[in-house]
């Protein structure tokens, strides 16, 4: 049976490596802002930024050798706050190809994977589309 | 007549599509859009006096540039710095334009 993507305000399309830029913090604040306004989210993360929510990054950075006893949160960490913040506004998306082809599997498991052909009902169901970066 | 906010996250460094992007946002204004040029991350460095021209006309021409204020935190730089008419702003002025019906976003 089709899955029916549910309306969004906004979709954040994240298309760019989180480690190159500060893109990804970008698309994080946005969201939030967005969030707290009361709109629906959908972010969809491609290329390297599939790896911004894999189970393995756990909840915390490696340790800062110059601030050994604060704790950083992972990427993934972060993902989770913000869903379990805004768990019916925020739908997160992860293109199925990209992720298993840049090893980010697995992902949280509040994570969607969608096919990549799929993508283009993702924008049809969102009154507006932000690419973020470039695969 | 649309309403457009455009995301400029490059630096002028970055290559001629910031400079390019800012010229797209001087010949939206000239079409009659009402035009917001947001400059967030690297971005920001735009806004400086030494910036691309295409800013100066943006702003004579009755459009907005908007700079993220946490960005130009991030770089050391300050408002005090920026050129006449940018305006500081933070991201919760801009998903409020976002999320205004008539508005279109680009980000680049």
């Amino acid at each position: 049976m089709a899955q029916r993507i549910p309306d969004a305000d906004v979709l954040l399309a994240l298309m760019g490596a989180p480690h190159t830029s500060d893109m990804l913090t970008s698309a994080v604040r946005l969201a939030q802002a967005l969030l707290e306004r009361g709109a629906t989210v959908h972010l969809w993360t491609c290329g390297h930024a599939t790896g911004i929510a894999k189970a393995a990054l756990g909840a915390t950075k490696p340790r800062n050798l110059e601030n050994w006893a604060h704790g950083y949160p992972s990427t993934l960490a972060l993902a989770e706050r913000l869903l379990d913040a805004f768990p019916e506004q925020l739908t997160w998306y992860s293109c199925r190809f990209c992720t298993e082809e840049r090893g980010s599997v697995p992902l949280a498991d509040r994570i969607k994977l969608r096919p990549p052909f799929k993508f283009a009902e993702h924008v049809a169901a969102a009154r507006t589309t932000l690419f973020l970066g470039v695969i | 007549m649309a309403d457009y906010l455009l995301t400029e996250s490059q630096g002028p460094w970055a290559g001629p599509g910031a400079d390019r992007f800012a010229e797209d946002a001087v010949a939206l204004r000239a079409a009659g859009h009402r035009v917001v040029l947001f400059l967030v991350e690297n971005g920001v460095v735009a806004a400086l006096p030494s910036g691309p021209s295409a800013l100066h006309t943006l702003l004579e021409r009755g459009g907005e540039v908007w700079v993220d204020g946490f960005s130009l935190a991030h770089r050391a730089l300050t408002a005090d710095q920026l050129l006449d008419g940018a305006r500081l702003v933070e991201m919760a002025e801009v998903a409020e334009r976002l999320l205004e019906p008539q508005v279109r976003g680009v980000w680049h």
